[in-house]
């Protein structure tokens, strides 16, 4: 029996929102994604979750791709936010505010109801 | 030495997680797990610990990995998943051996090497099924009526299969099923082909002689025998036996020569009596070959014995 106030059930709904942020500062490769989001204090977002989600972003076309050869320690696979993926970013980020906002204000204490 | 069982714990982890998502159709899954490797390569060198400390069973991760993929994953369809998974799961055992991985990593270098094989396996394939009789023999073979075409044929055929090797590696491990059988009945047939080549070059067919006998003790085929006497007298009507007894006899009907043996007095065809009457389809006596007899010394050398030593020294 899972907990509703189980984060890493949140995180998955706005992962993909966090991944294309993460990405819209620079380019990065997979393993960098998961460092940025942890330093962000996203601790609880699983590595493979990140992965699999920076594969989906590449396949429905919102990312690109590009390897960067290394000489120590292995190649890596960068991915960038395209038009695509800035479009997806700005949409996600106008839904999220909007939803906060709401959610906010719920949270509250029922402001809005006693104030109508 | 640490750094090699690192290795082999990114190989085995790696291994577990394709073996759990093996149950994905091809293209998907390889897109899926595009950046396990480098993933775990990242975690390795990042931290002494365990992988699965780090990052949860193997089975964890391929789950986590799922869901965050999402929608959109087909499977490939089949009936028994389960079966798929557990033979799945020894694949990924075996792949898992450092041995194999070695293999696995230059393998791809060869990938070229077998387009040109392939189609050449092709062309033999179909010159065999072409030309329907027993006498296979390796091809292009310029002294036969059909050597032209079938070099022809092998460039066209090399050429098609490279470019068909180049637009597949292109499509990123997303080799069609219709091309993967193809490769297979193509590597099984020329299997067969070669493999029942009666006349390697520098061999002497065997299978088809009348005696059943080897005769490999030349060049090319034995397709007949004259005899000569030492001072030069081709000889008529020499019957041969090798050091068992048995009739020695020769691949006789090759080159389109037809051969006419006499009948012993059983009735039965004598095999072995040299030089065998041979004519060419168009029913001309085949000729004796020009032969150089060496020369005779002119003075016959007795062997010399102990009792008549030409030095008389006694």
């Amino acid at each position: 029996m899972q907990s509703l106030a189980d984060s890493s059930q949140l995180l998955k709904g706005v992962l993909d929102l966090a991944v294309l942020a993460v990405l819209a500062d620079h380019d990065s490769y997979g393993y960098d994604v998961v460092r940025r989001l942890r330093e962000t204090g996203l601790s609880e977002v699983g590595d493979a979750s990140v992965y699999g989600t920076l594969r989906r972003l590449y396949q429905a076309g919102a990312l690109n791709s590009y390897v960067v050869p290394s000489d120590e320690g292995p190649h890596r696979k960068y991915y960038g936010l395209n038009e695509r993926g800035r479009k997806a970013l700005s949409e996600s980020t106008r839904t999220w505010s909007a939803l906060t906002a709401a959610l906010n204000q719920l949270l509250d204490g029922g402001s809005t109801k006693n104030g109508r | 030495m640490a750094d090699e069982t690192r290795q082999n714990e990114v190989a085995r982890y790696a291994a577990a997680v394709r073996a759990e998502l093996s149950d994905l159709a091809m293209p998907e899954r390889e897109a899926l797990l595009e950046d396990l490797e480098d993933h775990l390569a990242e975690v390795v060198a990042e931290s002494e610990l365990p992988l699965a400390s780090r990052l949860g069973t193997p089975e964890a991760y391929a789950a986590e990995l799922r869901a965050a993929y999402g929608a959109g994953l087909r499977t490939t369809g089949g009936r028994f998943p389960r079966i798929h998974r557990l033979v799945g799961a020894a694949a990924a055992q075996v792949h898992g051996w450092s041995s194999v991985q070695a293999v696995r990593e230059y393998l791809p270098e060869l990938r070229p090497a077998w387009w040109v094989l392939r189609a050449y396996l092709v062309v033999l394939v179909l010159a065999v099924i072409l030309r329907g009789d027993q006498d296979i023999h390796p091809i292009p073979n310029p002294f036969t009526s059909g050597g032209v075409v079938e070099i022809i044929a092998m460039a066209v055929a090399v050429v098609f299969s490279i470019r068909l090797g180049r637009w597949a590696s292109r499509r990123q491990g997303a080799e069609s099923w219709p091309l993967r059988a193809g490769n297979a009945v193509v590597a099984l047939g020329g299997l067969i082909a070669v493999g029942s080549m009666s006349t390697l070059p520098g061999w002497v067919g065997t299978p088809s002689s009348p005696g059943g006998m080897p005769d490999a003790f030349a060049a090319g085929p034995i397709s007949n025998i004259y005899p000569y006497t030492r001072d030069g007298k081709p000889l008529d009507g020499v019957l041969l036996y090798d050091q068992d007894g048995r009739p020695v006899t020769v691949v006789a009907n090759g080159n389109g020569l037809i051969t006419q043996y006499p009948t012993a007095a059983d009735g039965q065809p004598i095999t072995n009596e040299y030089p065998l009457s041979q004519t060419t389809v168009d029913g001309s006596k085949a000729m004796p070959p020009r032969v150089a007899i060496p020369p005779v010394s002119p003075t016959p050398s007795p062997s010399p014995s102990p009792g008549a030593s030409p030095s008389g020294n006694h």
